[in-house]
């Protein structure tokens, strides 16, 4: 199953506007997709398709996460998912 | 957390009589119920810190939850509020899902991150069905105050 870490780099982390970005975005891709802290490597990975599920992890700016695909362009997924988490708010969709 | 849950959440911050069906509406009513315990000094200054953080997306989060929050130096402590709908409201969630459960997170703006604490250990807790449904089931403030105290780690 691919995974890949990441860095978040939107000042707000993983809540408000990048988290609903991501939560969209992971919403228009068929695989399954999870998200975790990178730092809990035994840690369970939550659905990234849920927005309580993101909330629930407390990701801040700067945190690493832990993204994992598994299905239909799951490599597509983890693209689109990095790239979020890698533009700073600002350059995103909303603005 | 480092506040008990009676700290957090007295019961003069839980409802169970049906709130507004509108979402504004809902997040006054919410508002009053800390306002009236006397945690808000600047009732008009939260309200607009909610309106503003809803504004830039919506704190509805899915599974017929919603967790309007705001950082303000309106309130000199963290506060939470809890209202049921059973109606449900309408705050634009992703999964198109009204809210049911609703939390309203008030705490000072004192440059910690203790608001994003509350809401991801909130909405760890919420993410369990048998603590929604221990929500839906509840009579009483005590009984919302004592799912959220066992759920919350």
């Amino acid at each position: 199953m691919p995974e890949r870490v990441v860095t978040v780099v939107p000042e707000a982390g993983l809540h408000a506007r990048p988290a609903s970005a991501f939560v969209r975005t992971a919403n228009e891709y068929d695989c399954d997709l999870r998200v975790g802290a990178a730092e809990d490597a035994d840690g369970d990975l939550v659905d990234a398709r849920s927005m309580l599920a993101v909330t629930s992890l407390g990701v801040g700016h700067g945190d690493r996460v832990r993204l994992a695909a598994d299905g239909a362009d799951a490599d597509g997924a983890l693209d689109a998912l990095e790239e979020l988490l890698s533009t700073p708010e600002g350059n995103d969709e909303d603005q | 957390m480092d506040y008990t849950i009676t700290e957090l959440m007295p019961s003069g911050l839980i409802t169970l009589e049906e709130p507004p069906a509108e979402k504004t509406d809902a997040i006054e009513y919410l508002l009053d119920h800390i306002t009236e315990t006397g945690r808000v000094t600047d009732r008009e200054s939260a309200l607009s810190a909610l309106v503003q953080r809803e504004q830039e997306t919506t704190t509805g989060v899915g599974k017929g939850i919603a967790i309007p929050h705001a950082q303000t130096s309106a309130v000199d402590q963290p506060s939470v509020a809890f209202c049921r709908s059973s109606a449900g409201i309408d705050f634009q969630s992703m999964d198109g899902k009204p809210a049911h459960l609703v939390f309203m997170i008030l705490v000072p703006e004192n440059g910690s991150d203790e608001h994003l604490e509350i809401l991801s250990s909130l909405s760890r807790s919420l993410l369990h069905e048998e603590v929604r449904e221990g929500l839906y089931d509840a009579e009483t403030p005590t009984d919302v105050q004592a799912v959220i105290a066992e759920a919350i780690e």
